[in-house]
Parts: C-alpha cells; structure tokens; sequence
C-alpha cells in the first residue's frame, strides 16, 4: 500500500518550547563567547523553522542562509529547510526555488520530491482561495444589483 | 502532524502505533522503509542520505487488528543527531539497524542504545535488524554474532535485505505484534484522541526536554565536519 504522500514531517511537527529554548541558550552561550559552532547554529536555526511562529521561521530562514553561504558541505540541508520554511511562511515562489536547487542536485530525493508536492499543493490552495474570492465577489455583485433592481421596482 | 484521529466505531477502529528507525548512516534505514510501505527499491546511486527525518503512515492488519504505523525514519549522519533526538519520544517500537557488510556499523550499536535509554521508556519493543544479507560475499557480522548481541540487549533480531525483500515485512510485522502484546505500551494511551501518535511533539511523556546532550554532541559535530 502506498503511503500517504506528499508529507514533510518537519512542517508540521513543531518543538515544545522547553526543547526549543535549550537550542535557543546554546546559541546564546556562543555568540557570547564570539564563537558560534556551525552545528549549533543549524540545530537552533532547525528548530526555529519548526516553529509556528512568523517571526521564529523568518529568524530560522536567516540563520540557515548564513550557514548555506559559510558551510558548502551543509548545503543539501540547508537548502532542505529554507525550503522547508519559506513553504511555511506561505512564500511559495522562494520555497520551490530552493527545494528545486536541491532537486537539480539530487533530483531522487524522496524527501525533496515529496516537498515538491507539498508546495505545489500550497500554491493550488492559494489559487482557489483567489478563485473563491473573485467568485464571492462576483456573486456578492449579483446580490447588490438585485437589490438595486428590485427597489427600483417599488 | 498526519492526521490520526479516527471516530470511527469500534469494531473498525485503528490502532495507532509509532515506530522509529535508527542507526548508522547508510545501513539501509530509508531504503528498508521504502520496500516495506511502498515495495520499492531506488538503485544504490539513487538514494539519499535523509535530511533530518522522513516520515511514513503505513496501514496494516496484525493478529486481525487494523494498525495505523506512523514510522519516523531518522538521519544516521552525525550532524542530526540532536535533530533527531527530538523525535524519540512516544515511539513504542525501535527499529535499531546495521549492516551486516560493515563492522562499524554494528559495533556502534551500543551508542544507539544508550540513546534509547535516554530518550525511551524500557517496555518499548526493540528490534535489531542485520541488513544487506545480500551482500553475503562481503559479510562482516555473523548471524550468530547479532543474534547474540540482540539478545543481550533484550531485543527482537532478523536478518534482512531491503534490495531482495528478505525479512523486511516479518521484521516490521514482528515490531507490532509484541508492541500490541505489551499493555505497558499501551497504559494511559486509550481515550487520548488520536492516539499514541505524538502529534505535536508533546506528547505528554515525562521528560519533556528531549533535546539533551548538546556539548556531547558539539565534540562529535567537528568530526562530522572535517576540513575537507
Ligand atoms: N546491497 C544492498 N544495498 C542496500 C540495502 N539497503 C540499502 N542499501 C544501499 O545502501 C545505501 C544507503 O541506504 P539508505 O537507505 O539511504 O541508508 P540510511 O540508513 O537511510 O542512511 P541515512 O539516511 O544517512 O541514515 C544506498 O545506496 C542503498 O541503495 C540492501 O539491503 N542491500
Ligand atoms: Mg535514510
């Protein structure tokens, strides 16, 4: 049996926030010292994009960037994650364009492939809820102009 | 999270069970996952490390019940490790795998077991699975060997291959069936709506802090980063 797809369990799944705050200090602890590891930087910038806040996702994307241009051998997950959390962040355009730069280099990554789906889903969703605007819109007009009609009328 | 809720009436209920796999890089976690909820195989050149963690829902039928698995495959790579770490809580079953053509992947096995007694309870069902018997030309660990070490370990064994199909269904079915004979696993889960399934990660096991062992980690996170 196939399994339920598209899904990227990092989009949804988020961390508590005693898990995030021990990411979060270890970060801290370092910049204070100027010397920030690149593992922890990844980690905190990990659990940021996990989070449903706005503002802790735009923090994550910044961070994994940085990373992305600092350490080419983290790319493929740097990538994975901006991704990841622009896709969250609702900015369909970026998510694609980073998940397909990590396609054009693995392009049998189930997980990136699954990803994929998942925006084109996000973008498709957009595109009712506009169609569904319009519609309203349009429907709403309908409403007016009968009124005006049947007033009119009297 | 997947969608785990289910009101429908009893005699058709799901079980839901969440199991995690575990090991070293590149013994074959992913691609054992693949053969069994999607009977695929991707060619050796295809496959891709995992990024952080990839996720299943697989349905299945064990001793006549409906078991809904959640099934977490986690990166081996070193670098995720606390990533992964996170994602422990509220498994009921572990899938510990090594390759049986690669001595260091079953000698670190211990490791992967003292994570487990970090982050899990003891009642949850271990598995320790020798991939790769394929490969028998190039075998490293024997049978007897593993056998041995998973039973020290108070854990399930079977040899598998995840490019034959060997073992790979019995191992997973194998999981369940003690998982559904473990009431322990199981105490304090009914009338929790969705399930076992950890949902938003906080899935109400004690020791809500998962992510530990950070200055641990940093030591092993310069190995991983060798200057290249
Ligand atoms: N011959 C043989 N090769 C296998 C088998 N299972 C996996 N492989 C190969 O081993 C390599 C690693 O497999 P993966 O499934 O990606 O390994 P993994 O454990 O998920 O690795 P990480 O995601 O990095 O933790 C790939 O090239 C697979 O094709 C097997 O049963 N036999
Ligand atoms: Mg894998």
């Amino acid at each position: 049996m196939p399994t339920e797809l598209p899904y990227a369990a990092d989009a949804e799944v988020s961390l508590s926030y005693d898990e995030l705050d021990v990411l979060r200090l270890q970060h801290e602890k370092e910049l204070a010292q100027a010397h920030v590891t690149i593992q922890t930087k990844f980690n905190y910038a990990w659990g940021l994009v996990k989070s449903p806040m706005r503002e802790h996702q735009v923090e994550g994307v910044r961070l994994l960037q940085e990373i992305y241009r600092a350490e080419p051998t983290r790319r493929r997950e740097c990538l994975y994650y901006l991704a990841l959390g622009h896709y969250k962040m609702g900015n369909f355009e970026e998510a694609k364009r980073f998940n397909a730069l990590l396609l054009e280099k693995e392009p049998t990554n189930l997980q990136a492939q699954s990803l994929g789906q998942l925006i084109d889903k996000g973008v498709a969703r957009e595109g009712y809820i506009g169609m569904a605007l319009v519609g309203g819109a349009a429907a709403l007009g309908t409403i007016l102009l009968a009124t005006l009609v049947r007033r009119a009328r009297r | 999270m997947a969608p785990t809720s289910h009101t429908k009436p009893a005699s058709t209920a799901l079980i839901n069970c969440k199991l995690l796999l575990i090991g070293n890089s590149s013994v074959g976690k992913s691609s054992l996952l693949l053969r069994f909820s999607d009977e695929q195989w991707l060619p050796e050149d295809e496959s891709s490390a995992t990024i952080g963690v990839d996720f299943r829902v697989h349905k299945m039928e064990v001793k006549g019940k409906k078991v809904k698995l959640s099934i977490w495959d986690t990166a081996g790579q070193e670098r995720f490790r606390t990533i992964t770490s996170s994602y422990y809580r509220g498994a009921q079953g572990i899938i510990l795998v090594y390759d049986v053509s690669n001595r260091e992947s079953f000698d670190a096995l211990p490791r992967w077991y003292s994570e487990l007694e970090t982050y899990v309870s003891n009642s949850v069902v271990k598995i320790l699975v020798g991939n790769k018997v394929d490969k028998e030309f190039s075998r490293q660990v024997s049978t007897a060997e593993g056998e041995a070490f998973a039973k020290r370990m108070s854990s399930l064994f079977i040899e598998a291959s995840a490019k034959t199909a060997i073992g790979v269904n019995e191992a997973f079915q194998e999981v369940v069936e003690k998982i559904l004979d473990t009431p322990e696993l199981w105490e304090g889960v009914k009338g929790t709506r969705g399930g076992q399934n950890t949902g938003n990660g906080r899935g109400g096991v004690p020791g809500g802090v998962q992510v530990v062992g950070l200055s641990d980690q940093q030591g092993q996170a310069q190995e991983g980063s060798c200057a290249c």
